[in-house]
């Protein structure tokens, strides 16, 4: 979808000192796109989660919706009571044998398009909870999207997850009605994160050392003593 | 550890007679008597009203299968070992019963006539170690799902989830479904009374209200609540199990995930009883860190129980504030310990590294941060018109209830029993802090409230006193046993290196024994009754979880108030489900 918003520094001086051209405030009103990209932004901007949770990872979804996180940020404060109105499911927590019915169930009431993170190690893989009562990782029997891993993952990195379905969910194609050629969505692949990060995340040298509690004690100290 | 009580031995002996098949000496001095299937029943009533200063609450009943344990010395033979855990405010001890049964069809008499809090236990005792209880009114699975075959804390029960390859295909899922449809007749309930048909309502597993994945199932007259019938084992996590396979060491990240609220309080738990076990005496200044930073799980604990709380009755914006200064404890404990809800930070003799360079910082300003704050929600929640409406008088409970039903913590104290364990069974220096036991009257939601702020304050003033105080030393005791083992010593001698290498690969092994360690944990009494025979694992490994008896409980608070009431109790009352289940 073309997108031609207005740009603070650049665009937004000229039009304030009525320089318009009616070239540009066409372009500053108007959006010109294919429906279907439309809905697709319309989508990836407004997931609204199911109130559902498991265990530990809940606590920390619950904390990604107040204050110091706000999720609302990204369209997702918006908790569901009900699968019916829910755009994802966040598997918050350890698949139980006991409770996995009921998470399939509520999953297969939830209205297409739905998708499904993964929060936690448990969801992911089952993580330490290899044990009888437990199943091993919520993909055995639900088709997730996004796998956030932590045991908990912090609130960031949940939102991080939201932001990589979001992108998703705004790549995938979607057809309204019917089409000519292959039909269904046809869904985008993208890398591992692991791939992505990695080779950033192997170069950094210098860390924080657990004797300090704060990075900028660590500094001065570090700097004192040279 | 408890004191040697002679007259205890004694009457003990005078009523038991013959039945008397041994005492055990154990490593926690809790007085332990092993006695016959037949007069099991006979003593534990006699213990309970006869003798004086009576042993009145049933702290926990578990089951050990023996069958593969060394170092039984002196025990009575038995393949399964029936526990009964008691404890005695007036003496302020504990007493154990153990009873031993064969492998084919091991049972004992039901005690719910003594105890109604026996029930859950019984149930679990079945459900998961294979113990009958003879006479007891409906001994059905209470953790495991109906159609499991075996009894998981049977050693010859698969531990691994990988080893059962488990899934749920549609077929199963609707098996599943079917067996949880409410039978009222199965649990002695009447559809209609007086010419009015009960409504039976379904109340989670997955419902906003329950704080996590628990059913109840409530018989309702319109909208009052004739009984309630909690269905837990949603959240069964086999913590017990799990124990088996890991080393000592190993098994402490699993104990943060038994109340995932309390952080380190449940390592504190773990440790005083493998401390117990291996002798380690901790260090001052190990002591210190420790309760300093239990008392601020405990405060990160209740903010957590406030902004829900408040929450359910109606109030929308506490959570967020509640969760901010959550963050804020976070920030201190992230910085201490490098994680948030799970730090892991404990070990066996101390803690995992000394306090970082700052640490004063970040409390001093947490604690005048704080109590303004504290005030604050007091006069907007607390004292708010209509939290006290949906509060006072609901879910109230006396302290005789209360003790016959094993409940303890602030719930207990919210009824007007000043009991805390911190005070009565000092661990970890707790003696040496000026500190007040908030106490209520009612024992409603609201006292259950009142109660919990002001213990926040409590616990910030005990974090004062460790900040002020903090005594120089160092953080890990010298002791084989602690883990990991202090490193520069491996660097002068081969014995201490190869003593590391093993401690390291293959965990520490802890002397043959057994041990109940119990602590003041965020939610009530959090015990860890722990047996050794001489390996890297423990062989048994019983956790007592406050929220158990709490959750059991709940019918008794809820008959004859309304579905909104019922809402206003699980918020009070504190639980998590993994607390529950384990």
């Amino acid at each position: 979808m073309a997108w031609w918003s207005r740009k603070p520094d650049s665009r937004e001086k000229e039009l304030s000192h009525n320089h318009t051209s009616i070239n540009d405030s066409v372009r500053g009103n108007f959006a010109l796109a294919r429906l279907e990209d439309l809905v697709a932004w319309g989508r990836k901007n407004s997931i609204w989660p199911f109130n559902f949770g498991l265990s530990c990872c809940y606590v920390e979804m619950a904390t990604s919706l107040t204050s110091k996180y706000d999720i609302a940020r990204f369209g997702a404060e918006v908790i569901r009571g009900t699968p019916r109105e829910a755009d994802v499911i966040v598997i918050s927590g350890t698949v139980f044998y006991k409770a996995s019915p009921m998470i399939k169930l509520l999953y297969q009431q939830m209205m297409a398009p739905r998708w499904v993170i993964a929060m936690g190690s448990c969801a992911c893989s089952d993580g330490m909870f290899d044990v009888y009562s437990v199943i091993q990782g919520v993909d055995k029997f639900l088709p997730v999207d996004v796998y956030v891993t932590g045991c908990p993952p912090r609130p960031d990195s949940l939102m991080e997850g939201l932001l990589l379905l979001q992108e998703k969910v705004g790549n995938e194609r979607r057809p309204l009605s019917w089409v000519i050629g292959p039909q269904g969505v046809e869904q985008p692949v993208f890398p591992a994160q692991r791939e992505l990060k990695g080779p950033k995340r192997r170069r950094i040298g210098r860390l924080t050392p657990p004797d300090y509690a704060s990075h900028d004690l660590y500094r001065e100290g570090h700097d004192a003593n040279r | 550890m408890q004191t040697v009580d002679l007259a205890l031995n004694e009457a003990i002996q005078a009523q038991a007679g013959p039945a008397l098949l041994a005492t055990q000496p154990t490593v926690d001095r809790i007085p332990t008597f092993w006695i016959t299937k037949e007069k099991i029943h006979d003593l534990l009533r006699y213990v309970k009203n006869e003798i004086d200063r009576p042993y009145k609450m049933l702290y926990d009943l578990t089951g050990i299968d023996e069958r593969g344990r060394s170092h039984r010395e002196g025990q009575p033979d038995s393949d399964f070992t029936a526990v009964y855990h008691l404890y005695s405010f007036g003496r302020n001890a504990y007493l154990r019963f153990k009873v031993p049964l064969p492998e084919k069809r091991p049972s004992v008499p039901t005690i719910t006539d003594l105890w109604p809090a026996a029930d859950w236990y019984e149930r679990e005792t079945w459900d998961l170690v294979g113990i009958r209880f003879d006479g007891h009114p409906h001994l059905v699975r209470l953790i495991m799902p109906r159609d499991w075959e075996g009894h998981p804390l049977r050693k010859d029960h698969p531990s691994h989830g990988t080893e059962l390859g488990l899934n749920m295909p549609d077929q199963k899922m609707m098996e599943e479904q079917e067996q949880l449809q409410f039978d009222p007749e199965e649990w002695g309930m009447k559809r209609s009374s007086d010419g009015t048909d009960f409504l039976f309502l379904n109340l989670g597993p997955h419902h906003p209200g329950t704080h996590g994945v628990l059913r109840v199932v409530l018989q309702l007259d319109g909208e009052i609540i004739i009984d309630a019938v909690p269905d837990i084992g949603f959240h069964h996590r086999a913590q017990e199990k799990v124990a088996e396979r890991q080393t000592w060491h190993t098994y402490l990240p699993y104990t943060d995930r038994v109340d995932y609220l309390s952080g380190v309080i449940n390592n504190m738990a773990y440790l005083s009883s493998v401390e117990q076990l291996a002798g380690i005496e901790i260090p001052l200044r190990a002591q210190v860190i420790r309760v300093m930073m239990c008392e601020l799980y405990r405060i990160a604990n209740h903010f957590v129980w406030l902004g829900t709380f408040s929450q359910d009755v109606g109030q929308l914006s506490p959570v967020f504030y509640t969760f901010n200064d959550r963050e804020r404890a976070f920030y201190i404990a992230e910085a201490i310990t490098g994680a948030r809800m799970h730090p892991n930070w404990f070990r066996m003799g101390g803690t995992a590294q000394d306090l970082p360079i700052g640490w004063e910082d970040l409390f001093r300003d947490f604690i005048n941060y704080l109590p303004p704050r504290l005030d604050e929600y007091e006069r907007e929640i607390v004292k708010n018109r209509i939290f006290k409406a949906r509060t006072k008088g609901i879910g109230r409970t006396t302290v005789d209830e209360a003790i016959e039903w094993g409940m303890t913590g602030p719930n207990l104290r919210a009824c007007g029993l000043g009991w805390d364990f911190r005070k009565a069974h000092p661990y970890s220096g707790y003696d040496q802090f000026e500190f007040d036991i908030p106490i209520g009257k009612n024992g409603d939601s609201y006292d259950r409230a009142t109660v919990r702020i002001e213990e926040m304050r409590q616990s910030l003033r005990i974090i004062d006193q460790c900040v002020r105080n903090m005594p120089d030393g160092p953080y890990k005791a010298i002791h084989p046993l602690a883990t990991p083992p202090p490193k520069p010593k491996t660097m002068h001698d081969i014995e201490t290196l190869i003593a590391h290498f093993l401690t390291v690969s293959w965990g520490p092994v802890i002397p043959p024994g057994e041990a109940l360690g119990a602590i003041e944990a965020s939610k009530g009494n959090n015990g860890y009754y722990l047996i050794s025979d001489g390996s890297t694992t423990p062989y048994r490994n019983r956790i007592r979880t406050p929220s158990f008896p709490h959750m059991q409980m709940l019918p008794l608070l809820c008959r004859g108030l309304t579905v909104s009431d019922l809402i206003a109790i699980f918020g009070s009352v504190d639980f998590v489900l993994a607390d529950v289940d384990k």
